[in-house]
């Protein structure tokens, strides 16, 4: 086997290409055929009261920021529920299907959105891009489907589960 | 997009603690979908054996009771530490899934009552007969360092079992595409993640990147990052990214983390394994180790 070893450095000006990435896997309707094929689904929305509010949060360790909660009953029995979770770079709708008995079924994500509103924070750093990058503002770049780097944590999602199986005890079952 | 695989459909589940992503092309969405559901299952099972957190896996059941008496594994879980020994031993013990104390001390992963030595190290692990695994001494092992790209394969492997012939799969940024077409991979700039540091073709190709991006903990008032050089437990520091292209997944993820203690005295390794490297640094250059080709005829590379 031949080996080759060469080291090619890039350019400063290499590293600066501006991106955001978003991207739809499913609509409502889409994840609820994922999620439970085939059935049909009623819409049955949930508005918290602010005792139910607090409930679920000491129950669930997990903070609550919207009264209203997308719920839908699936036929045949089991729930349909389109959540939101908030992280420090991302925004993210998923859907979470619950057996009839409250158990988790099936986690689909819906929409990923990656946002970043916060400087930079290394000013070293930064002073590299100065006078070669337009600054330009966030963009959602169709062209990036397939990102190497770093492991995101879904730990806002493992949250909002963990929120959302309070929910169920207080609200959605009989 | 080519006439014969006209429809694309992506699937993403919160798994192996990370996004996880199925991409499916084909012209039978059925059969597309029936394919993704094959990859999430072979990635759902790698996640129950081989989470350190789950108290049932596989990997706590070795760190409770491998030591004294061995524990018997699932195929998987036996294939995975059969190549993390051997990737101990080509790396010099850089790379070593017994570096768990370490990341424990640092809060990276869940407190445990575990008894360990603190110089016990990958050699103390026996591979015996009919899948049992044996430690020699009391010690923590974590396959957080292999078992994405682990799954990864087996997702590959589980969708081409199920007729698909071209797709991506996406753990968190560990990565395999397998198919005729050549995927572009836009790789994650560890330093201002809003940006992309360049680009890659990649073509029957895997590739996992391990930095220093988000995650940075003080740890004795020095910042740390989860990546360790399993001979002394100190963290990298000059490096703050290095992605490796390889066959299998499996590969690129263990040697980013060779890569990352060793840097260019790791080149034999990467040639043994036909593997390609990208190393990013904290003053903001980066350098490749240049193997084999990644499918670079457009040459989109890194640009």
């Amino acid at each position: 086997m031949k080996s080759e070893f060469v080291f090619i450095a890039l350019p400063a000006s290499a590293l600066i290409a501006p991106s955001a990435f978003a991207i739809q896997y499913l609509t409502v309707e889409q994840a609820q055929q994922a999620i439970f094929p085939g059935k049909s689904f009623t819409a049955a929305p949930v508005t918290l009261t602010s005792v139910q509010r607090k409930v679920i949060e000491r129950a669930s360790g997990v903070r609550v920021l919207h009264d209203e909660q997308k719920v839908w009953r699936v036929s045949g029995g089991g729930w349909f529920i389109a959540d939101e979770v908030v992280g420090k770079h991302e925004f993210i709708t998923y859907a979470a299907g619950l057996t009839a008995d409250g158990s988790v079924k099936q986690i689909e994500i819906m929409d990923y959105r990656e946002t970043y509103g916060g400087q930079i924070r290394d000013q070293k750093w930064r002073a590299q891009f100065v006078g070669k990058t337009s600054k330009s503002t966030l963009k959602l770049d169709s062209d990036i489907k397939n990102i190497s780097g770093a492991t995101l944590s879904c730990r806002h999602i493992t949250d909002g589960v963990k929120r959302l199986l309070a929910f169920y005890e207080i609200a959605l079952k009989h | 997009m080519k006439s014969h695989s006209n429809i694309e459909i992506r699937r993403c589940r919160p798994l192996l603690g990370t996004f996880v992503e199925i991409t499916a092309r084909g012209h039978d969405e059925r059969l597309l979908v029936r394919g993704i559901e094959g990859g999430f299952d072979a990635i759902e099972r790698v996640n129950r054996l081989m989470s350190f957190h789950d108290t049932l896996s596989d990997v706590s059941r070795m760190n409770r009771d491998a030591f004294p008496k061995g524990v018997i594994v699932h195929p998987w879980t036996w294939q995975v530490m059969k190549a993390s020994k051997r990737f101990a031993e080509e790396s010099l013990g850089t790379f070593d899934i017994t570096v768990a104390p370490w990341l424990t001390k640092w809060n990276y992963l869940p407190r445990r009552r575990y008894q360990f030595s603190p110089t016990a190290s990958s050699r103390d692990i026996f591979l015996r007969r009919n899948y049992e695994i044996f430690f020699r001494r009391e010690l923590i092992v974590d396959l957080g360092g292999i078992a994405k790209g682990f799954a990864v394969d087996r997702a590959v492997d589980a969708l081409k079992e199920n007729g698909i012939g071209c797709g991506i799969v996406n753990a968190g940024g560990d990565l395999r595409t397998f198919g005729p077409a050549s995927q572009l991979i836009h790789l994650r700039h560890p330093k201002d993640p809003i940006r992309v540091a360049g680009a890659v073709r990649l073509r029957e190709r895997a590739m996992a990147t391990s930095g220093i991006y988000f995650e940075r903990r003080k740890y004795r008032g020095k910042y740390v990052g989860p990546l360790l050089d399993g001979r002394t437990g100190q963290s990298g520091r000059e490096l703050i990214s290095v992605s490796v292209a390889a066959a299998e997944c499996m590969a690129a993820d263990a040697l980013t983390k060779v890569i990352f203690a060793l840097r260019e005295k790791a080149a034999g390794l990467l040639a043994q394994y036909q593997a390609d490297a990208l190393l990013l640094e904290r003053n903001g250059a980066s350098s490749w180790m240049f193997h084999s080709s990644c499918d670079t005829s457009d040459g989109t590379r890194f640009d």
